[in-house]
């Protein structure tokens, strides 16, 4: 299994959790895992054609996996993937 | 390590307050600030400069007494000025050689439009945000990973959080502010801070640091260096 580092403005769609362990051989496998533990989820990961948002990122470890096979990047057992959105908040 | 040098803030917040007395206690020499708003008594909470007796002046004014209070020698420039698109060019033009900017504003636009124009003019600057309990920042140069190699674009306006809807904990954009200062410090000394992303939920106190790569073609920072 693989463990999804969730942002704090995603954790209201997995009861709060940090850190969710899913299911999955690639990004695609494991957002679509993820989505079934935490319906609605995805959306506001993904766009209508299923690419990830341009303000989201995804990491494999430390590699963004637009530098990888994008949602095709393997993931393996015991891989930490980070879901890390850009935050804009400052005041 | 010193902060010497001039920086430019931008925003004089949660994020903006912290920030300035970072760089206040790393030696810079002047610092001109950046905010267009008041203070109010909703922003005391985690605005650490102001005070119940600074609400309804300008943030940038209530700012300049404070730090001139810590630091007489230090030169303050509070600019009372709401960064746009129009505003930024002129404000960025007259800034002296080697200014180091602090993006810590909450306009999502604003950052990619700051960083932009900070790359194009070939200024370093650190960029910041904290929103809830999780803060993260980055300090960018050219020829490393910059904001759009990272995310290529801010979030649409309807999918947009700011912090006066969903908050943010003092602790996160305390956190966050002086690490920033310490990012833009490092800048200056020449230390390699610059394209790694830093973050910290404060929720559960877990530190992350991302290394991403310069994006090939990126339209702000033009990819990796040659």
């Amino acid at each position: 299994m693989a463990t999804i580092r969730i942002p704090t403005p995603l954790r209201k769609y997995t009861q709060g959790q940090e850190e969710v362990q899913v299911n999955g051989g690639t990004i695609e496998q494991v957002l679509a895992a993820l989505e079934q533990s935490a319906p609605g989820i995805k959306e506001r990961i993904c766009d209508e054609s299923g690419k990830v948002r341009r303000f989201v990122n995804i990491f494999v470890g430390d590699e963004d996996i637009r530098f990888l096979d994008n949602l095709q990047s393997v993931v393996k057992d015991g891989d930490e993937v980070s879901i890390v959105p850009a935050i804009a908040g400052g005041r | 390590m010193t902060g010497g040098g001039h920086y430019l803030v931008i925003g004089a917040g949660g994020l903006g307050c912290p920030a300035l007395l970072g760089l206040l206690a790393a030696g810079a020499e002047a610092i001109t600030i950046v905010d267009h708003d008041v203070v109010e008594t909703h922003n005391l909470q985690r605005q650490i400069l102001y005070t119940v007796g600074d609400v309804g002046m300008a943030k940038v004014e209530a700012a300049a007494v404070r730090l001139r209070a810590r630091a007489p020698h230090l030169k303050i420039t509070p600019r009372r000025v709401k960064v746009d698109a129009d505003s930024l060019g002129p404000l960025l033009a007259e800034l002296p050689p080697h200014t180091i900017v602090l993006e810590c504003s909450d306009g999502p636009g604003l950052k990619f439009l700051v960083q932009d124009a900070c790359l194009a003019r070939q200024i370093p600057l650190v960029v910041g945000g904290a929103q809830r309990w999780r803060g993260q920042a980055q300090a960018v140069v050219r020829g490393q990973a910059c904001l759009r190699c990272v995310f290529e674009e801010p979030p649409p306006p309807d999918l947009q959080e700011p912090c006066s809807a969903v908050g943010v904990i003092g602790a996160a954009v305390g956190l966050l502010g002086y690490l920033m200062a310490h990012l833009a410090v490092s800048l200056r000394a020449g230390a390699a801070v610059a394209g790694r992303v830093w973050a910290i939920d404060t929720r559960t106190l877990t530190p992350q640091e991302l290394q991403p790569r310069p994006r090939a073609g990126c339209p702000a920072c033009g990819g990796p260096a040659d």
